[in-house]
C-alpha cells in the first residue's frame, strides 16, 4: 500500500465530490433556503427586531452572498471529511466488495454507505430548512442524529462481520440489519421540534437536499473508484528498493 | 527505503498511520461543518468567537442542506 498516494486519492476525490455537492446546492437548495430565511426576516420585521429598510436589504444581500460562498467551501470540507471515512472503509473492504473493477466496487460501497449512514437516518430525522428548528433543542437533535447514524453504520458492519463468521449468505446479514435498524427506527425518539414553516417549502427543501447529497455519494464513488483504478495505491512498494 | 518495512499495517495491509490520519480528517471536517458553534475559533479568539459564530455562519447553508440539525 502506497500510503501517501492512498491519502492523496482519498482527499482529492472527497474534495472534488464535495465541491460538486456545494455547487449543486447553490442551484437546487439555495432557493428554498432563501425562501425560509425570507420568512425569518418577516418575523424580525413583525417583532420589531429589524426594520424593513433599504439598508437592511443591502446588508442582508451582502451577508447572504458571503454565506453562499461558504456553501461551496463547506461542501469541500464536508466532502473531504465524509470522503476520508469512505476511503478507510473502501481500503479495508475492497477485497470483499462485489464488482470486477474498482469503479464498480467503489460504487457498490458508496451505495451501501449512502443507504446506511445517510438515507435511512434521513428518513428518521429529515433535513429541515431554517425557521423550523428550536435553538433550545439543537444539542439534543445533534445527539439523536449522530447516534442514529452511528448505530446504523456500526450495525451494518456488525451484521456483515457476523455473517462472515457464521459463514452464512450475505442475504442473512442484510435481513438481520434490516430487522435491527427497523427496531431502532421505531424505538428512537422523534425530532422534538414542531414544523411551523409551510409544508411545501419544507418538502421541497428535503427533496432537493436528499437529491444533492445523493449526487455527492455517486460522484464520490465514481471519482474515488476511477482514481484508484488508475493509480492502484494498493500495490505493494517493492521492499529494499 | 528499509524504513518502509517498519510501517505497521493492519491485517488488510492498510498502514495504520493512513487510517488514523483519515479518521482525524473525518472527525475534524464533520465537526466544522456539522456542529461547530464557535468552539474552534475560541481557541484563538477566546469567548468572543462564541458570539461571532464565524464558522457556523460560513458553513450554515451546507449544514442545513446536508441534513445536520440547526436552527
Ligand atoms: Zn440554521
Amino acid at each position: 500500500m502506497k500510503t501517501f498516494l492512498f491519502i492523496l486519492i482519498v482527499v482529492s476525490s472527497g474534495v472534488a465530490a464535495g465541491l460538486i455537492h456545494g455547487s449543486m446546492n447553490l442551484i437546487f437548495v439555495e432557493p428554498s433556503l432563501d425562501q425560509a430565511i425570507g420568512i425569518e426576516n418577516q418575523h424580525l420585521f413583525a417583532s420589531g427586531e429589524e426594520k424593513d429598510t433599504p439598508e437592511f436589504w443591502i446588508k442582508y444581500d451582502g451577508y447572504r452572498t458571503w454565506q453562499k460562498s461558504g456553501q461551496v467551501l463547506a461542501g469541500g470540507i464536508l466532502g473531504i471529511s465524509i470522503g476520508a471515512l469512505f476511503g478507510i472503509v473502501f481500503a479495508l473492504s475492497r477485497n470483499s466488495l462485489p464488482g470486477k473493477t474498482d469503479v464498480k466496487k467503489a460504487l457498490v460501497l458508496a451505495g451501501i454507505m449512502w443507504l446506511t449512514v445517510y438515507f435511512i437516518p434521513f428518513l428518521k430525522y429529515p433535513a429541515n430548512p431554517p425557521t423550523v428548528g428550536d435553538p433550545e433543542t439543537v444539542v439534543l437533535r445533534g445527539i439523536l442524529y449522530l447516534s442514529f447514524i452511528a448505530i446504523s453504520g456500526f450495525g451494518a458492519v456488525g451484521f456483515y462481520k457476523l455473517s462472515q463468521k457464521l459463514k452464512t449468505k450475505k442475504l442473512v446479514a442484510i435481513i438481520g440489519y434490516a430487522a435491527f435498524i427497523g427496531i431502532v427506527f421505531v424505538v428512537m425518539p422523534e425530532n422534538p421540534d414542531q414544523i411551523t414553516a409551510p409544508v411545501d417549502l419544507v418538502n421541497n427543501f428535503r427533496i432537493m437536499s436528499a437529491f444533492t447529497v445523493s449526487l455527492y455519494w455517486l460522484s464520490l464513488g465514481i471519482i474515488l473508484g476511477s482514481l484508484w483504478h488508475h493509480y492502484k495505491p494498493h500495490k505493494e512498494i517493492i521492499p529494499f528498493n | 527505503m528499509s524504513q518502509s518495512r517498519q510501517i505497521s499495517v493492519s491485517k488488510n495491509g492498510i498502514p495504520i498511520t493512513a487510517i488514523v490520519a483519515l479518521a482525524i480528517i473525518f472527525v475534524a471536517g464533520l465537526f466544522v461543518v456539522g456542529f461547530d458553534q464557535g468552539h474552534i475559533f475560541s481557541l484563538v479568539y477566546g469567548d468572543e468567537a462564541f458570539q461571532d459564530l464565524y464558522i457556523h455562519e460560513l458553513t450554515h447553508d451546507m449544514r442545513h442542506a446536508a441534513g445536520f440539525p440547526c436552527h
